[in-house]
């Protein structure tokens, strides 16, 4: 009874996920038509649906981890239905709340709302601000209760040196953490404490709303929470990718289970630590911040990727070198996935180095990076734990003729799209633009280049899609 | 010109990781039943660790002298330029900027010698990033309200230089923008 | 070389005169920054003639500007300056020279002066006058006003950094604290600070406070808000791994 509940809810996680995404790939391709040339937006009318495209994003593919994590954490330690459906609703009631503020009330100060920017706005509603404060508060509290409902469950079952696998350091330890349940801890870890430096930020911005004036708010302190909790929670989404990754890999390719070792166990312990200090670089060209966080910065980025590339890709080419393992549509999309993971890790690495930073900082390089490793890493991970999901209670898993084409079109669309980015910001164009002044006679083309090539990203979405949600949509409405 | 090599090693990196994915992809499909897979992995992956760990470590220790934060500290400027950034627009000035009137003035500046811009900011957080005649981004610093950065650059080349803002500001962001003269 | 050159902070919490001080103070203060000093012969108190150039090009100097005869600021401006730099005596980065702008001082007069503040015999410290005056003061723009009702000049307490090229780096106008007379020697000795802060509503909360002499950041209240979320985590996580003790399986048993 328990595990046919959290099936239905997880099927309604994939569907409400799946639909927002479309939803946000067709703001996201109307914003590089704008920039093209091809449609003409009013300036607000871009920002406030660059604002939508970016929140919803993170939002959805944070809880499409969540989800995924929350599904297979049962198969370890019961969890909470009633969470999982507090979840949901504050999901969903946040993001309806999100795009009121954004769509009718012109909310745009973009998903970092970098103070003081949502208290200067020209051209939105004046309850706009309020509402978009309103509805992060909503997710932020739903999200919280979620992680530290699942981190509780975790600690139920495992000590916090079991749950952080310390007993692997030593040799012949005598109880195994598996990777999933390390991995998921490591991560929710970062996750809450993301979410609280959302909470600290978000009570500054309402005592400075409230106060009227009275009481000003320091805009370093803001920006070094501001990522603190932007940074952060793009990154633990990703490891929540990576956790599901760990548990399904070798299960769906009809392998043996990964087992936590000593070397396992530390990289995602040092990871924990990095992940958290690594959002120091996004202050680089802000001289105001001390020195030594700036080099903490950009080791913190350099080291998150170690562990990272050495154990989590390596496990996979182990996996799969030379082993004759069942490719189903699951492991090939984690494994394409995994790969633009690397690559978008590789743009992040270079544009993580100070000196590279001051020409790059805030151009086309930076969605660049940061859409490869999501639409081309984990957007896969999630979609492949969809499809591995939703077919788990139906026979038919072969990788037919039609999902190859419909891979390729994925990776057309996607590498193309990508490549018009890179292109952009090694050309010095610069990013959050709503048109393009004339100095750069290359950007609109490049554009619509990239709006074409995101056009056949989303073709290949939507066969995934209609494909994932009718089988979702069985689970939901199945008796039993 | 610091973003074309960026875009090569970029490409070639991600050139490399493609191959070696298709490489281990192909390995897989092809493998007959009995195939034992990778010899001594864990060997493998200490040594692709540790060449990985080297190649951070040069890489850091090559990077971090080259910050802006160091970049001509110990010389005296020749010029000093004040800028404050507002809610659309740039304003720079020989002389300090009284923030409750803000006004500037045309700059020229010296080519081939030191030029320190102090950046503020008047109201939410700026880019000011100079792009040269070829519209390509040379340096660039945030104007934070509240604090003043201090960006320092020696202009090779006379010609006119372009300022834009790289720091999302609001709705007329694209549009705001200034420039000098280097002669 | 590089742990000087970490970013500041101006503290200006304390310092009441200060932000009481009109903006025009702060525009003023950065007029003629880089520009060169205007190379006045002078009347060293104790020595002969020398040039500007002599002594700023021996060590950097803090150029103090007031007149005997001041009935006003330059009593108290010169006895904080001395106040502030009393802890610095042995440093030999730099010199201050108290330069009068009266015309009517003597040699005598700024002698009698270093006696007044008991510095006569401090080497640091160099009183002398010039009769290049009015040149020297465009070169800084500095404008003492003469009002005849009162017999005195109306002017700034002036303390101008000069580095040993002879470029002004700093200027701090008004009666100013020690920290700040710190940045300025930092300045004049070519101690780049990439950043520095403007006077705000809101310093409680702020991250870093820079301390010039040591080069060194003093943590900020700020710091402790985004150290806060992690640390809310790290209690957390303690205190709900400690209530749910008693529901864990015994390890032995899971085995």
């Amino acid at each position: 009874m328990e595990s046919l509940k959290l099936k239905k809810i997880t099927s309604v996680w994939v569907i409400t996920v799946l639909i927002l995404f479309v939803v946000s790939i067709i703001l996201g391709i109307l914003m590089r038509l704008n920039q093209g040339e091809v449609i003409s937006q009013s300036p607000v009318t871009f920002y406030s649906n660059m604002t939508t495209h970016g929140l919803t994003m993170i939002g959805i593919w944070f809880v499409a981890g969540m989800a995924a994590v929350n599904y297979l954490m049962q198969r370890y330690v019961k969890t909470s239905y009633t969470v999982n459906v507090i979840a949901l609703v504050f999901t969903v009631v946040g993001v309806l709340m999100l795009w009121t503020s954004t769509f009718i009330g012109k909310f745009h100060a973009a998903w970092t709302f970098l103070y003081p920017l949502p208290f200067k706005e020209i051209g939105s509603a004046t309850w706009a601000t309020l509402l978009f404060l309103a509805s992060l508060t909503v997710l932020g509290i739903g999200w919280l209760i979620w992680s530290i409902s699942l981190m509780t469950q975790i600690l139920k079952k495992y000590s916090i040196a079991q749950a952080f696998a310390w007993q692997h350091f030593k040799k012949n330890p005598k109880v195994e953490t598996p990777p999933f349940i390390l991995i998921s801890m490591i991560t929710l870890i970062g996750v809450i404490a993301c979410l609280l430096a959302a909470v600290v930020l978000l009570v500054l911005f309402y005592a400075e709303y409230f106060s009227k004036g009275n009481f000003v708010n320091d805009a370093l302190l803001m920006k070094n929470l501001t990522y603190f909790f932007g940074h952060t929670i793009a990154n633990e989404m990703l490891y929540l990718g990576l956790a599901v990754i760990y548990e399904l890999f070798s299960e769906v390719s009809g392998r043996p289970k990964w087992k936590t070792t000593w070397y396992v166990a530390l990289a995602w312990n040092f990871t924990l630590i990095f992940v958290l200090t690594a959002f120091f670089h996004h202050l680089y060209m802000d001289f105001v911040q001390p020195e030594g966080f700036q080099i903490i910065g950009q080791l913190a980025s350099y080291l998150a990727s170690l562990p990272a590339a050495g154990v989590t890709v390596f496990s996979v080419f182990i996996a799969v070198y030379r082993t004759k393992i069942k490719w189903s549509l699951t492991n090939l999309l984690f494994f394409i996935g995994i790969a633009g993971w690397v690559i978008g890790g590789l743009g992040a690495v270079i544009d993580s180095t100070i000196s590279n930073n001051i020409v790059l900082h805030n151009t086309l390089w930076v969605p660049a990076h940061f859409h490869t490793y999501n639409a081309m890493g984990n957007v896969l991970f999630s979609l492949g734990f969809f499809y591995w999901f939703s077919t788990q209670f139906s026979e038919n898993s072969k990788v037919s003729k039609f999902t190859t084409s419909t891979l390729t079109l994925l990776l057309i669309g996607g590498i193309g799209f990508l490549l018009a980015f890179y292109f952009g910001g090694a050309d010095s164009i610069p990013r959050r633009y709503s048109s393009y002044p004339a100095d750069f006679p290359m950007a609109a083309p490049m554009a619509n280049i990239g709006a074409a090539f995101a056009t056949v990203y989303l073709i290949a979405i939507l066969i995934f899609f209609f494909n994932i949600s009718k089988r979702c949509l069985k689970i939901l409405f199945s008796p039993s | 010109m610091q973003q074309q090599p960026i875009l090569v090693l970029f490409l070639a990196l991600a050139g490399i990781t493609t191959i070696v994915f298709t490489y281990i992809f192909v390995s897989s499909k092809k493998a007959a039943q009995s195939e034992k897979g990778m010899s001594n992995p864990l060997k493998k992956r200490f040594w692709f660790s540790l060449i990985l760990f080297v190649v951070l470590g040069i890489f850091t220790t090559a990077t971090i002298p080259d910050s802006p934060y160091y970049l001509f500290a110990d010389e005296t400027p020749a010029k000093v330029v004040h800028v404050a950034a507002k809610q659309f627009a740039f304003v720079l000035s020989d002389k300090a900027i009284d923030p409750t009137n803000p006004s500037g003035e045309n700059i020229e500046l010296p080519a081939e010698e030191l030029v320190e811009f102090r950046v503020t900011s008047l109201d939410v957080n700026h880019g000011f990033a100079i792009y040269d005649k070829s519209n390509r981004l040379i340096t660039q610093v945030q104007a934070m309200p509240g604090y003043v950065n201090r960006l320092r650059y020696k202009f090779k080349e006379p010609g006119q230089y372009d300022i834009l803002c790289l720091e999302y500001c609001g709705m007329a962001h694209q549009a705001m923008r200034a420039s000098f003269i280097v002669k | 070389m590089f742990k000087n050159i970490i970013f500041t902070i101006i503290t200006i919490g304390f310092c009441i005169k200060v932000n009481a001080q009109t903006v025009s103070a702060e525009v003023k203060e950065e007029r003629n920054i880089y520009d060169k000093i205007y190379d006045a012969p002078l009347n060293v108190v104790g020595e002969q003639q020398r040039s500007l150039q002599e002594l700023y090009s021996e060590k950097p100097l803090l150029l103090a500007l007031v007149f005997t005869r001041c009935s006003g600021v330059c009593s108290p401006f010169l006895l904080q300056l001395k106040e502030n730099l009393q802890f610095r005596t042995k440093d030999n980065s730099f010199h201050v020279l108290v330069l009068s702008f009266d015309p009517r001082d003597s040699i005598k007069d700024m002698n009698l002066l270093a006696k007044k503040f008991d510095l006569e015999n401090n080497k640091q410290w160099i009183f002398a006058v010039t009769d290049s005056i009015t040149r020297l003061n465009q070169s800084i723009s500095f404008d003492p006003i003469w009002d005849s009702t009162i017999n005195q000049y109306d002017h700034d307490a002036l303390l101008v950094g000069i580095n040993s090229e002879g470029y002004i780096t700093k200027k701090l106008i008004g009666i100013r604290q020690r920290h700040e007379t710190d940045l300025l020697i930092a300045s004049v000795n070519n101690v780049f600070s990439p950043t520095y802060r403007l006077p705000s509503k809101n310093l409680l909360f702020s991250c870093f406070n820079y301390d010039p002499k040591t080069g060194k950041n003093k943590l900020g209240l700020g710091l402790i808000f985004i150290a806060l979320p992690a640390v809310l985590t790290l209690l957390m996580l303690i205190f709900i791994s400690y209530f749910v003790k008693h529901k864990r399986p015994e390890i032995e048993e899971t085995l």
